[in-house]
C-alpha cells in the first residue's frame, strides 16, 4: 500500500518516528462515523487541506491522525480540518473506499493538498455476500465482482447483456432485438430447467430484467459456488447476482447527467441478386426435370434493405445525490429509447428511483424504490429467416394480392417465405410493463456487536400485451383472417419479509461474525385475456383496437401463487486474517412440492488460509497469497407452482346433435409426477488468490466440481403414454460440471501513462451422469444426450464428399457388395454407411461434435494518459461445433429460397466444389440431419472499444461543472470467426440444442457517443 | 426510540409466527385435480366427450390423417412446395420423426387412447342411477378406442397396444398386427353389444350399434375374414338395423346441409363455433382444416390434390339418360367442370394446369370463395354406400358373386347408372372380374373419402412388384414404393429410440 506520493509537499519538515501499530485500515467512511471521537486536548495543531482525485474534489474521505482516534471526513468540496496534538509531529492517514490509503507527515499548522489514487488492487473492497458484507480479502467462496463503470460503459438494455467477458465462469448471450432479454449462465448447465441465476437487488429477490436501469448500479457481485450462494439456498443453484444500487454520500447535492446516443446495424448475408438467382434456380429445376418457373426478371428486391435499417438508442439519465452526517439520498431518472434495427420494432423505458437512508442513534431506516415503465414494439415473424426465404424476383408490393404485398406465387416464385414488410405492417404486437420495486429496511444496533434488521420488500408489475391483426396476406396460399384483436393483462406481485440478527465482534485476534435470519416470500401472478374477430375499421385510419368492437369473443385467465418459507444462518470466523472459516445453512420450504417433499436443508462450509500472513512466509515479492476450499449443497425448484398435481383439463368441448350444440368435456391431458422433490447441487471449489509486484499483478484461480442430482427436467415421455401439454417434470437426471477459471490482472499507475490488462479464462465440461426413467440416451432434434457425455451432442449422418462420376456411385459398396446409394448421380453427396448395411438411414447416424466451447477467454485492456482514457474488451469462445440453420436454407436448392451469393453447385463442368448439384424438389442433397450444416463455432470478438476525454477541471469550473467526460465507443465491431452464419454468438433457448442457430437474432454492431457531466 | 424498538420486535415476532407451514399448501386455483374428478355421472359424461375432442386435433381427423389416407393412395398426391410434406405422400420417408407426416398422428392416436383408457378405468367405479347409461358410456369409449386402433393398424401395423393408464415410466411391449386386430375386434364387439340403436337430440353423433358393427365389419375385411365381416354387416343390411340406413342425395354426404342423415353410419361433428387454435386450450378450434390444405393454389395451401385419372374413369360410363356421372361433379374440381356442369371453382374459371384436379368433397366452394381452418362440414367417416360395397365384396370373396350384384346396383342406381350386369355383361359370375370392377366402383363412389389406402392394402395390390407397377400407372408416386416396406409407415424414430421394447418396422 505504500505508494510513492504523487505530489510534492514540503519535505523540510523532518519525519517523526512513530509507533508502529498493527492497524486495521479504516476504509469505510461509515465505519469512521461509528468511532467514538475522543480528542485529547493538548496544545493544538491545526491541519487543513483539500482532497481530490483525478476528476475533482472528493467528499467523505477519511482523515485520521495515525495512532490516535482523531479523525474527520472531507466535506462536499473535499476540504477538511483536523486538530493535531501540538508540538508533536503527526502522521495523517487518508483513506477512502476504492482508493489507495496514503500517509503524510505534518508538523505545525499546515495546508495540505492530497490527490487520492484509485486502488489498483481491489482486495480491500467490500463485497455483498447476501444479508451482509465481507471484505473481498476475507472471501472463502467464489465471488466475482464487476465494476459498475465496466457495465455502464457498454450500451446494453439489460444488466446480463453487459456482463459478458467481465468475469470468469459467466456465459452471456444477448437477445439483440429491442427490449429482448439476454441469457446468462454461471458455471455451466446444472439442470435442464433453465440457467437464469437468482438476482438480488438491494436485498430483494427478483429479476434484473429489461425494466431495470443499469445506470442505477453501484456494484455487482456474482456468487458462483455453493459456499457463496448457499445463503440463498434453494434458488441459488444457478448462481446469484447481487446488485446494489447507488446511495448518496455526505456532502452538498451532486447532480450527474449522462446522455448517450448509439447507432446499431445488423449483420447481413451476402445473397444472390436476380440474375444470379435465376441462373441457379433454373439449374435446380433443370436438374430435377421440372419445368422452370416463370421468374419475374424485371424485379430485383434486396429483402435485407427492405427489412433492416440503422437502429438508434438514446439513453439519458440524471441523478441527484447527497446527504448529511446521518442521512443520505439518491434520486435518479432515466429515459431509454431504441428504434430497432429491424423495421417496426422498438423499445422505450422510463425509470425513476429514490434511495434514502437515515439514522438516529442506534436506529437506521432506509428505503429503495424504483418505478419503471417499459414498452416494446415486438417483432413479428422471423425476418432473419424471411430475408433468406424470399426470392429477389418477388416485389415488395403487389396490388393483386390481398393486402397489397408481394410474396410467393405458384407460377413465378414458389416459396412460402413471409414478406417481412407485410407482416410488420399487418401485425402489431406491443408488450408493456409497469413495474414498481422497492424495499424498506430498518436496523437496530442493539449492542455495538449486535444488530437486528428487518427488510420488507414489495414488487409488482402490470403487464399488458396487445396484438392486432389486420386483414391481408404475407405468404402464399395463406388462410383468410379478418381483423383480429387479442389483449392480455397480467399482474404480478412479490412480497418479501426478512428478519436477520447479526453479531460481529473481535476477541483479540479472533473475529467472529454470526448471522441468523428468517424469510418469507410470496409470489403471485394472474392474467386475463380476450380476443375478438372482425373488429371495426376506423374510416380515417386503422382499426378501433379495443375489445368492445368485433365479434366471436374468446376470453380466458389464470392465476398462480408460490410461497416460500426460509430459515438461515451463517458464521464467519477469522483468526488474525490468516485462517478463515465460514459456514452457512439454509432451510427452505416451498409450496411447489407435494406434502412430504416441501422442505430441503442446504448447508455449506468453506475455509481459507492466507499463507502470506504466516511468519514462515518469506517471499517478499508476493504481497498476498490465499488458498480457499469449500463444499456445499444448493437446491433448485425451478418448476411451475402446481406441477406435482395431476389436473383435469376442462377445455375440450365438442359439438353434437342437429343444432351442433356445444357440450363440455374434461379429461387428464398431461401426466404428473406427484413425488417431485428438490433438485440438489453439491459443489466443491478450490481457489487461490495472489498478489505480486506490490499488488500490481493479481491472479485468481478456481477449480470446481459440481454434481446435480434429482435434476428436475421435462424428460420426453414416450408418445404411447398419450401425454400432451408438455412433458411432466421428473427428478430424473444427474449432471456433472467441472471447470477451471483463471484471472490475471496487471495495472501500472506509476506514470502519467497508466495502463493495465485483465485476462480471464474459463473452461467447463458438463457430463450427464445419469438420465431419468432408467434410460441411457435421449434424442432431441439433431442431438443425442447420453450418459457419460455432454448434453446435446451432434448426432447426424456423415457426408463424405461428392460423387464425381457414375463409376464412383456404382463402386460405392459395402462389404457384401451392395451398392450403397444406387440412385445417386454424379454431384450428389456421398454419405458414410457407418453400420455397413449397404444403405443410408437413421442407423448410420453418429456423434460428430460438441456444441460446447472448450474454453472461453475475456481480455480487458485499459490505458490512460492525462485526460484521455482508453478501454478495450475482447471475448473469445473456442472449440464448439454449431449448426448453421440459415445456410441449410440458402444452400439447399430443394425448396425455393434465395441463395448465397457466389455459391458454386457441382456441375459436370464445375466439379471442383464441395456444394452438391442443385436439385429442386428433393431433399436428397439437402437433408437437415447431416454434418453438411455443422461448422466450427469458434470466434473472437471485440465486444467493446472506447475512448473518453475528461475536460480539464479548470475549464469546467468556470461554468460551475464538477467534471465532464466525452466518450466514443463501439461494440461488436470486429469478429474473427470461420462461422458463415450471421453471428457465432447466437443464443438458443433449448438446452439440448444450444448449438443450433435457427436464424437467431444476431448481436448488433454499435457505435456510441456519450456525454457525462456533474455539478 | 423504545416505541420503535417495540414496534419492530412485535412486527418481527408477528411475521415469524405468521409463517405457518400451512402457507405451503397451495392448491391449484385454476382447475380440478385428477383426484377431485371421476366422481359423478356428469364427470363420466365429460370424460367421454373429451375423447371426441381428439377428432378436432390435427394429427387425426382435422388435418394430417387425410395426407396419409387420401394423398398416399393413388387417388391423391402432393405438389406442395413444402418438399418434406410432399415427400411423405410419395414414400420418401427420410426423417422418421417428421412431425406433420408421422409423429403428430402417432401422438394424437395415443392421446385419444389415453382418454378412452381413463373412461374405461374410472367410470366403472362411478355409481350410476341408470346402469344402461353407464354401459353406453363405456361402450362409446370402447368404440372410439377400437376406431383409433383400427386406423393405427392401417398406418403403422406394429405398435404397442395400451389399454391402461400409463405412468411416465411405462414402456409398453410391441404388438403384432394380428394382436392389434384382435384388440379392435374385442373393443368393437363389446361396444356393439351395449350401444343404442339410435341416439336422440344432443346425443346424435355418438356411435350407434350400427356404427360399431360397420367398423367391426371393416376390421374383419382388412383381415380378409370375409364371413365374419359379412355377419357384422348383416346388422345394417338385413338385420335389426336395416331400417335405419339408406342412401340419400349423393351431394348430401359432403356438405354442411343434411348432416347425420340416413346414409351416415358414423360421422365426425365439426363446428366453426371457435375460430381459434386447435389443441387443448380454452375454446379450442372444433373445425376441420382439410379444405384449407386441399383447396386449389391461391385459394388454399394446395398441399394435396386429386389424380386426374379419375376424371376419365368417371366419364367412361354415362347415366341412363346419357349424362355424365353426377358423382364427378361433387367429387372433383377438374378442367371441364364448368363446361360439363356449369360449376366454377370457388367462383373462378379453371386457372390450373390441364392435367390437374382437386378434391371437391368437403370443400365449401358452394358457400364461399375461400377456405380457412374452421370448416364446419362433418366428415362422414363411414357411410352406408361404403358398407353396401363392402358387403358385396365380402359376398364375392365368399363365392356368392350373384348375390353381391344387388348391393352394387343399389349404389349405382342412386346416380342413375344402369345395373352392373347391364353395363358390364362380361363379368357374369366371374369372381375375379367382379372384384376388379368393384375396385373401380368403390373409387368412383368413395374417392377422396379416406378409404382408398385401406382398400389397396386389403386387395393386396401393393404386395407384389407387378401389382405396384399397375397402381403406379395411375399414380407415378408408386414408383418409389418398395413392397414389404412402404405398406406401413415407419414408427417415429424417437419412439423406437426411447422405448427399448420397440423395434422399427421391417425394412426401415
Amino acid at each position: 500500500m505504500n505508494k510513492k506520493l504523487p505530489q510534492g509537499r514540503d519535505t523540510n519538515i523532518p519525519l517523526k518516528s512513530i509507533v508502529k501499530i498493527k492497524d486495521r485500515i479504516f476504509k469505510i467512511a461509515l465505519t469512521m462515523l461509528l468511532i467514538n471521537l475522543t480528542i485529547s486536548v493538548q496544545a493544538q495543531q491545526k491541519i487543513t487541506g483539500i482532497v481530490k482525485d483525478a476528476s475533482g474534489p472528493l467528499a467523505g474521505v477519511g482523515v485520521q491522525i495515525k495512532g490516535t482516534k482523531t479523525s474527520t471526513l472531507t466535506d462536499g468540496n473535499g476540504k477538511f480540518m483536523i486538530a493535531g496534538s501540538g508540538t508533536t509531529k503527526a502522521v495523517l492517514v487518508f483513506s477512502f473506499i476504492g482508493y489507495q490509503t496514503q500517509e503524510f507527515s505534518v508538523a505545525g499548522d499546515q495546508t495540505l493538498s492530497v490527490t487520492m489514487i484509485e486502488s489498483t488492487s481491489d482486495l480491500n473492497e467490500v463485497v455483498v455476500v447476501g444479508y451482509s458484507t465481507q471484505r473481498k480479502q476475507d472471501l472463502t467462496g467464489a465471488v466475482s465482482i464487476v465494476k459498475a463503470e465496466d457495465v455502464k460503459k457498454r450500451q446494453a438494455t439489460t444488466v446480463a447483456e453487459s456482463l459478458q467477458g467481465l468475469a470468469t465462469g459467466i456465459r452471456v448471450r444477448g437477445g439483440g432485438q429491442p427490449g429482448s432479454e439476454a441469457q446468462i449462465q454461471i458455471r455451466g448447465l446444472k439442470n435442464f430447467s433453465g440457467t437464469d441465476p437468482l438476482y438480488v437487488i438491494d436485498g430483494l429477490v427478483t429479476s434484473a430484467n429489461r425494466d431495470f436501469n443499469p445506470a442505477d448500479i453501484e456494484s455487482i457481485q456474482i456468487l458462483k459456488d455453493a459456499s457463496a450462494a448457499a445463503i440463498y439456498g434453494t434458488r441459488a443453484a444457478n448462481g446469484v447476482i447481487i446488485i446494489t444500487t447507488k446511495k448518496g454520500s455526505e456532502g452538498p447535492t451532486k447532480i450527474d447527467v449522462s446522455a448517450k446516443t448509439t447507432f446499431q446495424t445488423i449483420p447481413r448475408y451476402l445473397l444472390a441478386e436476380t440474375s444470379e438467382f435465376a441462373a441457379l434456380n433454373n439449374m435446380a429445376y433443370d436438374n430435377a426435370n421440372v419445368k422452370r418457373q416463370n421468374l419475374d426478371l424485371s424485379v430485383n428486391t434486396d429483402w435485407q434493405d427492405e427489412t433492416y435499417r440503422t437502429g438508434m438508442v438514446q439513453d439519458y439519465s440524471i441523478s441527484f445525490s447527497g446527504g448529511g452526517k446521518d442521512n443520505s439520498y439518491f434520486i435518479s431518472g432515466g429515459y431509454f429509447t431504441n428504434k430497432g434495427a429491424v423495421i417496426s420494432t422498438g423499445f422505450d423505458r422510463v425509470n425513476f428511483r429514490v434511495n434514502t437512508k437515515t439514522k438516529k442513534g442506534i436506529f437506521t431506516i432506509g428505503e429503495n424504490l424504483a418505478i419503471s415503465n417499459a414498452k416494446a414494439d415486438e417483432m413479428s415473424g422471423n425476418p432473419i429467416v424471411s430475408v433468406v426465404r424470399l426470392l429477389p424476383t418477388i416485389p415488395v408490393y403487389n396490388p393483386a394480392n390481398p393486402g397489397g404485398y408481394g410474396y410467393g406465387d405458384e407460377a413465378r416464385a414458389r416459396t412460402f417465405g413471409t414478406n417481412p414488410v407485410a407482416i410488420a405492417d399487418l401485425e402489431d404486437r406491443t408488450n408493456e410493463n409497469l413495474r414498481i420495486r422497492g424495499n424498506l429496511f430498518s436496523e437496530l444496533q442493539i449492542l455495538p456487536s449486535l444488530k437486528y434488521k428487518i427488510n420488507v420488500g414489495y414488487e409488482t408489475s402490470r403487464d399488458h400485451y396487445s396484438y392486432l391483426r389486420k386483414p391481408g396476406n404475407w405468404t402464399l396460399n395463406q388462410a383468410f383472417d379478418p381483423a383480429i384483436i387479442n389483449e392480455n393483462r397480467g399482474e404480478s406481485s412479490t412480497i418479501l419479509i426478512e428478519n436477520t440478527l447479526s453479531f460481529d465482534k473481535d476477541f483479540g485476534k479472533h473475529k467472529l461474525n454470526v448471522l441468523a435470519g428468517q424469510s418469507y416470500q410470496r409470489d403471485k401472478y394472474a392474467q386475463i385475456w380476450g380476443t375478438k374477430r372482425n373488429i371495426l375499421a376506423n374510416p380515417s385510419e386503422g382499426y378501433y383496437d379495443v375489445l368492445d368492437q368485433g365479434d366471436e369473443p374468446q376470453t380466458g385467465g389464470f392465476k398462480n401463487r408460490t410461497d416460500l418459507i426460509s430459515y438461515f444462518g451463517r458464521f464467519e470466523y477469522n483468526y488474525a486474517d490468516k485462517y478463515l472459516l465460514n459456514g452457512v445453512v439454509r432451510t427452505d420450504g416451498v409450496s411447489r412440492f407435494g406434502k412430504d417433499h416441501k422442505f430441503g436443508v442446504f448447508p455449506s462450509i468453506s475455509g481459507a488460509w492466507r499463507i502470506s500472513r504466516e511468519d514462515f512466509f518469506k517471499a517478499s515479492w508476493i504481497d498476498d497469497l490465499k488458498l480457499r476450499a469449500n463444499y456445499g449443497t444448493l437446491g433448485s425448484s425451478n418448476i411451475g407452482p402446481y406441477d406435482y398435481i395431476a389436473f383435469i383439463n376442462t377445455f375440450p368441448t365438442i359439438v353434437l346433435g342437429p343444432g351442433q350444440t356445444v357440450l363440455p368435456g374434461a379429461t387428464q391431458v398431461k401426466l404428473a409426477n406427484p413425488d417431485l422433490r428438490w433438485e440438489e447441487v453439491t459443489q466443491q471449489n478450490y481457489g487461490l488468490d495472489a498478489a505480486f509486484l506490490k499488488n500490481k499483478l493479481t491472479i485468481s484461480a478456481e477449480y470446481f466440481i459440481s454434481k446435480t442430482k434429482d435434476v428436475l427436467l421435462q424428460y420426453p415421455l414416450l408418445l404411447s403414454t398419450g401425454n400432451d401439454g408438455g412433458n411432466p417434470y421428473v427428478n430424473g437426471a444427474t449432471l456433472g460440471n467441472k471447470g477451471f477459471e483463471f484471472t490475471a490482472s496487471y495495472q501500472e499507475n506509476k506514470n502519467a501513462f497508466k495502463y493495465g490488462a485483465t485476462a480471464n479464462l474459463t473452461t467447463l465440461r458438463n457430463k450427464v451422469l445419469d438420465l431419468g426413467y432408467g434410460k441411457n440416451r435421449t434424442f432431441v432434434g439433431n442431438t443425442v444426450t447420453e450418459v457419460g457425455q455432454p448434453i446435446g451432442m451432434w448426432y447426424v449422418l456423415q457426408t463424405d464428399g461428392l460423387f464425381q462420376t457414375a463409376q464412383e456411385v456404382a463402386g460405392y459398396k459395402n462389404a457384401a457388395g451392395k451398392v450403397i446409394q444406387p440412385t445417386a448421380q454424379p454431384g450428389d453427396i456421398r454419405f458414410k454407411d457407418n453400420n455397413a448395411d449397404g444403405e443410408i438411414n437413421n442407423s448410420d447416424k453418429v456423434v460428430v461434435g460438441s456444441p460446447w466451447a472448450d474454453y472461453e477467454i475475456g481480455l480487458n485492456l485499459n490505458a490512460s494518459y492525462k485526460n484521455f482514457s482508453f478501454n478495450m474488451d475482447w471475448f473469445g469462445s473456442f472449440g464448439s461445433t454449431v449448426f448453421n440453420g440459415p445456410r441449410s436454407v440458402t444452400d439447399a436448392f430443394s425448396d425455393n429460397s434465395n441463395y448465397r451469393a457466389g455459391i458454386q453447385p457441382w456441375t459436370p463442368q464445375n466439379t471442383n466444389t464441395d456444394v452438391p448439384r442443385a436439385y429442386y424438389g428433393s431433399t436428397i442433397n439437402s437433408r437437415g440431419d447431416t454434418d453438411r450444416w455443422l461448422e466450427n463455432g469458434s470466434f473472437a470478438r471485440l465486444k467493446y472499444i472506447g475512448i473518453s476525454y475528461n475536460v480539464p477541471e479548470k475549464m469546467m469550473k468556470k461554468i460551475g461543472f464538477r467534471n465532464t467526460q466525452i466518450s466514443v465507443s463501439g461494440q461488436n465491431l470486429i469478429t474473427i470467426t470461420k462461422y458463415t452464419g450471421l453471428d457465432p454468438e447466437f443464443s438458443n433457448n433449448s438446452i439440448f440444442e444450444k448449438g443450433f442457430d435457427f436464424g437467431a437474432f444476431p448481436n448488433l454492431r454499435m457505435v456510441s457517443v456519450g456525454l457525462q457531466f456533474g455539478f | 426510540m423504545k416505541k420503535i424498538l417495540l414496534t419492530l420486535l412485535i412486527t418481527g415476532t408477528f411475521v415469524i409466527s405468521s409463517c405457518k407451514k400451512s402457507l405451503l399448501d397451495q392448491d391449484n386455483p385454476n382447475t380440478l385435480t385428477q383426484e377431485q374428478f371421476w366422481k359423478t355421472e356428469s364427470d363420466a359424461q365429460k370424460g367421454v366427450n373429451a375423447i371426441y375432442h381428439m377428432f378436432y386435433q390435427p394429427g387425426g381427423w382435422s388435418r394430417w390423417i387425410y395426407f396419409r389416407l387420401d394423398l398416399t393412395s393413388d387417388e391423391g398426391f402432393s405438389k406442395s412446395p413444402w418438399i418434406e410434406l410432399a415427400d411423405w405422400t410419395r414414400f420418401q420417408y427420410i426423417n422418421y420423426n417428421f412431425f406433420e407426416g408421422n409423429q403428430v398422428s402417432y401422438r394424437d392416436t395415443y392421446k385419444a387412447i389415453f382418454r378412452c383408457n381413463q373412461v374405461l378405468t374410472y367410470v366403472p367405479e362411478i355409481p350410476f342411477a341408470d346402469q344402461s347409461k353407464k354401459a353406453q358410456m363405456l361402450a362409446e369409449a370402447k368404440f372410439l378406442r377400437g376406431l383409433y386402433y383400427y386406423y393405427a393398424a392401417i398406418l403403422w401395423e406394429n405398435f404397442p397396444i395400451v389399454t391402461t393408464i400409463q405412468s411416465p415410466t411405462d414402456m409398453p411391449q410391441q404388438s403384432s398386427l394380428a394382436q392389434v386386430w384382435a384388440q379392435v375386434e374385442r373393443d368393437l364387439s363389446e361396444a356393439a353389444a351395449a350401444l343404442p340403436v339410435q341416439w336422440n337430440g344432443n346425443d346424435i353423433g355418438r356411435p350407434t350399434k350400427g356404427a360399431a358393427f360397420a367398423l367391426l365389419g371393416k376390421t374383419y375385411m382388412q383381415q380378409r375374414k370375409w364371413a365374419q365381416a359379412k355377419t357384422a354387416f348383416d346388422y345394417l343390411i338385413t338385420g335389426a338395423g336395416a331400417g335405419f340406413y339408406d342412401l340419400v342425395d349423393y351431394k348430401d354426404n359432403f356438405r354442411v346441409e343434411n348432416e347425420n342423415n340416413k346414409e351416415s353410419v358414423f360421422e365426425i361433428q365439426f363446428s366453426d363455433a371457435n375460430k381459434t387454435a386447435e389443441g387443448d386450450g380454452p375454446s379450442s378450434n372444433m373445425g376441420n382444416n382439410r379444405a384449407q390444405f386441399f383447396a386449389p393454389r391461391s385459394i388454399g395451401w394446395s398441399d394435396g390434390q386429386a389424380r386426374n385419372w379419375m376424371v376419365a374413369e368417371f366419364k367412361k360410363e354415362k347415366t341412363l339418360d346419357g349424362k355424365i356421372d353426377p358423382r364427378l361433379r361433387y367429387s372433383l374440381f377438374y378442367p371441364g367442370l364448368e363446361a360439363d356442369f356449369g360449376d366454377k371453382t370457388y367462383g373462378r374459371s379453371w386457372q390450373w394446369d390441364a392435367d390437374e384436379a382437386w378434391f371437391r368433397k368437403y370443400s365449401r366452394d358452394y358457400m364461399r370463395t375461400n377456405e380457412d381452418y374452421f370448416s364446419q362440414v362433418n366428415t362422414r367417416m363411414i357411410r352406408f354406400a361404403d358398407i353396401l360395397l363392402m358387403y358385396a365384396e365380402a359376398s364375392n370373396e365368399l363365392g356368392q358373386t350373384a348375390e353381391a350384384y344387388q348391393y352394387v346396383n343399389r349404389v349405382r342406381q342412386r346416380v342413375n347408372l344402369a345395373p352392373l350386369a347391364t353395363a358390364y355383361p362380361a363379368i357374369g359370375n366371374d369372381q375375379s372380374l367382379f372384384r376388379e370392377r368393384l375396385k373401380m366402383e368403390r373409387a368412383l363412389e368413395l374417392c377422396g373419402e379416406s378409404v382408398r389406402w385401406a382398400d389397396l392394402k386389403r386387395w393386396g395390390d401393393l404386395e407384389t412388384q407387378a401389382g405396384v407397377a399397375k397402381v403406379a400407372q395411375r399414380d407415378p408416386d408408386f414408383n418409389n414404393f418398395v413392397p414389404g416396406k412402404h405398406i406401413r409407415l415407419p414408427l417415429p424414430q424417437i419412439e423406437v429410440e426411447n422405448n427399448k421394447d420397440l423395434k422399427q418396422n421391417p425394412n426401415y
